[in-house]
């Protein structure tokens, strides 16, 4: 009886669910949000897009940024004109080849107010950098003109939040102007979107892949062997595990926690992947007792970096009290110079700061994947043993990310998106706080040294800058970067090679293997 | 009958009226504003005032509620903040496939719940209704997300027969979707049964204390006929109205059932709309639940009088 029924449920799946065996399913935490590049996103939306759409420039795993859809790009003696030359023979996903022309078109599009990109104030003026003219003086070459020489203006157009600044055809707009959908030039179609379930993307056949013989970030081989991939809607991470288990989906973020018992189960391989998010505790410097910037030192030194990481990651983080992101090539040794464990320190600071034992309140949020509400039991724990009378708020993310943007807090536990470059990754946190109330590091020297290591482009150079910005942030002490993100992902046996990379899946390098 | 239906419609307008201006208001009192969770936590002031402008919400709280209701009078509950989408045919999406799990659920729980509680009270203090009171008492404890997971191990990963993730609608392939709704169902039966279980065997216990049964029973008649034919209509009103509320309660209430099982539904889109601000799906929602729940209620009530000839609906 019970056979029976199995056979007939099975028969009935078959006949139902996605039936090729070489379509990969990946788990999303979330459905994404549009399939508009750098519009309407959240990780998520990132993640599934940057399948579809390609930038004139994209970043490799060290997190410094390679040409993409351009083949070279020259930078005038000046630093201010910045000359793309495109990969000849590429190709959208409606068979019209790659122009100069659809460069201008997208670019345009995007600095169109209506557009609503979310990066275009960064090339307006209206953060600084403004794009003055773009041209293309023939069918396979373009020509940005900056209004100063900057470090950073590649480096904005690779970021994944900005979509990659994709180059897109015309035919992704309706001719009204509203969005219709990716009609990129990524190794993958876009297929289908079923609101709250899952997103089809199909293989492109007539992709022309970047050099490279394997993935490198975005860059690098991008050939794909698959012919079909979903992204499935998963919300519940238990789910998300029995799935994996079972074989319904081959790809997923799990939880640090669940790692030694999926490593265990017979179809299922599990690993650690490295992200530059930073794991931080905000200080407050405008609060009457954390502006106090003893009090803020003895909680660093109140704080066992090494311990707290190895707690709130199941022994599998590394830490790092760097802006700079362990994978950054500019991680060092200045950058290896941490908070040492210190309680007696810790205690001669509080004196010294004349603390009398108020209370400290840490915020922070229970979302799973981020370590906020861990990190600040074991960080109240361990400020409570040097006489912090330290208490947590625990607020949901929406709450807290409200409290963050006006800065209305004492302290935080607090996680930052991935910046790769270390200027924009400093830039998170440093700045006028009369102007963004949610920037922490309000101190004009960092301003401009972070000023000039977004203007200047040698390495040497920058490296310099980022060492200086390290050791003043140590002394400042304006957070604690604890950690970046390290996560926990899961594949099935059957699906090889599809390594995600800061955070987000990436399947165009992965196979299917036969039995 | 005719005027009690319109009376009752027309007593609904002021508590849907109340709905909207508390959702409205109550929402905005939570902190949070969804440009910034939009734009995460890199907001830079000019971007969150160009989007907030672009969703109108640097206007005043005033006007944002003049401009939201006068549409919702004309039928139009505006756009979803975060996916662009119409809200009305968004919800009403949702609602159908929240609809037919819980509608479902409730018809096999009630169908099962109510002759299980009858013949526990008919068998008072037997082991029968020991273990029907206390299996009664199980399910309704197990938390509904736990009993889900519990289904998924047990068919979707050690016996195989059922999918683990996905969803499939009906009009797709009605075979594979009855298969995806095999355990949301199970789930929700389940934890009703224990809820409906109890109801019964309490209004039937009172009803068999009554004369008229004793009466019945005097006049010869098998316990059968008097527990079915005389006990049944009496004992089963309070039930009735408890499978009304029931039903109200699980199309807001089964967004943890929906998240375990990865079904689209109503619940989990006004759960997504919280974490994320989208307050226009929020409201809609909402307004469409308390709508449900009217709706439910009075046909409930209008349904009354053919188990119990007694109450008229006038």
């Amino acid at each position: 009886m019970n056979k029976s029924i199995a056979v007939a449920l099975g028969a009935a799946l078959l006949t139902a669910g996605p039936a090729f065996a070489q379509t990969v399913t990946v788990a999303l935490n979330a459905d994404i949000r549009s399939t508009n590049p750098g519009v309407n996103r959240d990780d998520n939306t990132d993640a599934v897009v940057l399948h579809m759409v390609e930038g004139l420039v994209g970043y490799r795993e060290n997190g410094t940024v390679a040409p993409l859809l351009a083949e070279s790009v020259q930078l005038s003696a000046d630093g201010k004109t910045y000359t793309f030359r495109l990969r000849k023979g590429v190709k959208f996903h409606n068979g019209a080849e790659l122009t100069a022309e659809d460069v201008l078109w997208s670019w345009n599009r995007y600095m169109e107010p209506k557009t609503d990109w979310r990066c275009r104030t960064d090339f307006d003026g209206r953060s600084g950098l403004k794009v003055e003219k773009i041209e293309a003086p023939d069918s396979q070459t373009v020509v940005m003109t900056l209004d100063r020489p900057t470090a950073l203006f590649l480096d904005s157009m690779a970021r994944t939040d900005c979509g990659m600044t994709a180059i897109l055809h015309k035919s992704s707009v309706k001719e009204e102007g509203s969005w219709d959908k990716p009609v990129g030039t990524g190794p993958f179609k876009f297929g289908e979107w079923r609101r709250g379930e899952y997103v089809t993307l199909t293989r492109f056949d007539e992709y022309r892949s970047p050099p490279g013989d394997k993935p490198d970030g975005l860059v690098g081989a991008k050939r794909t062997a698959l012919p079909e991939v979903k992204f499935l809607v998963v919300p519940d991470a238990s789910t998300v595990k029995a799935a994996l288990v079972s074989g319904a989906v081959d790809v997923a973020q799990v939880l640090d926690s669940d790692l030694a018992e999926l490593a265990k189960a017979k179809n299922v391989e599990v690993g650690l992947f490295p992200s530059a998010t930073k794991h931080t505790f905000l200080f407050q410097t405008r609060d009457p007792l954390l502006g106090n910037v003893k009090l803020r030192q003895a909680i660093a030194a109140a704080i066992d970096v090494p311990q707290l990481v190895a707690a709130v990651s199941n022994g599998n983080g590394k830490p790092n009290n760097s802006a700079v992101a362990l994978t950054s090539a500019y991680y060092g040794d200045a950058q290896r110079k941490g908070y040492s464990y210190d309680p007696a320190k810790a205690q001669q600071l509080l004196k010294e700061a004349g603390y009398k034992g108020e209370p400290i309140k840490i915020i922070a949020n229970k979302r799973v994947h981020v370590p906020s509400f861990n990190a600040a039991v074991i960080a109240q724990a361990m400020m409570q043993a040097v006489g912090i009378n330290a208490e947590i708020e625990v607020l949901e993310w929406a709450t807290q990310l409200d409290r963050y943007n006006k800065g209305n807090y004492q302290m935080m536990s607090f996680s930052y998106s991935a910046r790769l470059d270390p200027a924009l990754s400093y830039e998170q946190f440093a700045g006028p706080k009369d102007k963004q109330p949610r920037k922490v590091w309000d101190e004009a020297e960092a301003e401009a040294l972070i000023d000039k290591a977004s203007t200047i482009s040698d390495q040497t150079e920058r490296q310099k800058i980022f060492d200086e910005l390290h050791k003043r942030q140590m002394e400042m002490t304006p957070l604690v970067i604890f950690a970046n993100g390290q996560e926990a992902w899961g594949h099935t046996k059957r699906v090889q090679g599809a390594e995600p990379w800061e955070g987000k899946p990436r399947v165009w390098g992965a196979r299917v293997a036969t039995n | 009958m005719l005027r009690f239906a319109l009376r009752r419609i027309l007593m609904a307008v002021p508590t849907l009226l109340i709905m909207a201006v508390s959702v409205f208001v109550l929402i905005r009192l939570i902190p949070g504003d969804p440009a910034s969770l939009m734009l995460g936590d890199l907001a830079d002031a000019a971007s969150l005032a160009d989007l907030r402008q672009r969703l109108g919400l640097d206007q005043s709280l005033l006007i944002q509620f003049g401009i939201w209701f006068g549409n919702v009078l004309q039928g139009d509950l505006g756009n979803s903040i975060t996916s662009s989408q119409p809200v009305l045919p968004l919800v009403l999406d949702r609602f159908w496939i929240s609809a037919r799990i819980v509608l479902i659920a409730v018809l096999i729980a009630s169908v099962l719940a109510v002759p299980a509680g009858m013949i526990a009270a008919w068998r008072q203090n037997s082991t029968l209704d020991l273990a029907l009171v206390g299996s009664a008492t199980v399910l309704l404890s197990i938390p509904t997300f736990w009993l889900g997971l519990l289904l998924l191990l047990l068919f979707g990963l050690k016996l195989e027969w059922l999918p683990v993730v996905g969803y499939v609608s009906f009009s797709e392939n009605p075979t594979a979707a009855l298969l995806y709704i095999i355990m949301p169902v199970m789930t929700l039966f389940l934890h009703e049964m224990g809820v409906l279980i109890r109801m019964a065997r309490a209004s039937t216990l009172e009803v068999l204390r009554l004369d008229y049964i004793t009466h019945a029973r005097a006049k010869g008649l098998s316990e059968s006929a008097v527990l079915w034919c005389h006990a049944f209509k009496n004992a089963f009103g309070p039930t009735w109205t408890l499978i009304g509320l029931v039903l109200g309660n699980l199309l807001g209430g089964i967004a943890v059932v929906e998240t375990v099982f990865t079904i689209p539904g109503l619940g989990r889109l006004l759960v997504d709309s919280i974490f994320a601000r989208d307050y226009p799906v929020i409201q809609g929602c909402l307004l469409f639940v308390a709508f449900v729940y009217v709706v439910v209620n009075l046909l409930v009530d209008l349904l009354y009088p053919v188990f119990d000839p007694r109450v008229t609906a006038e």
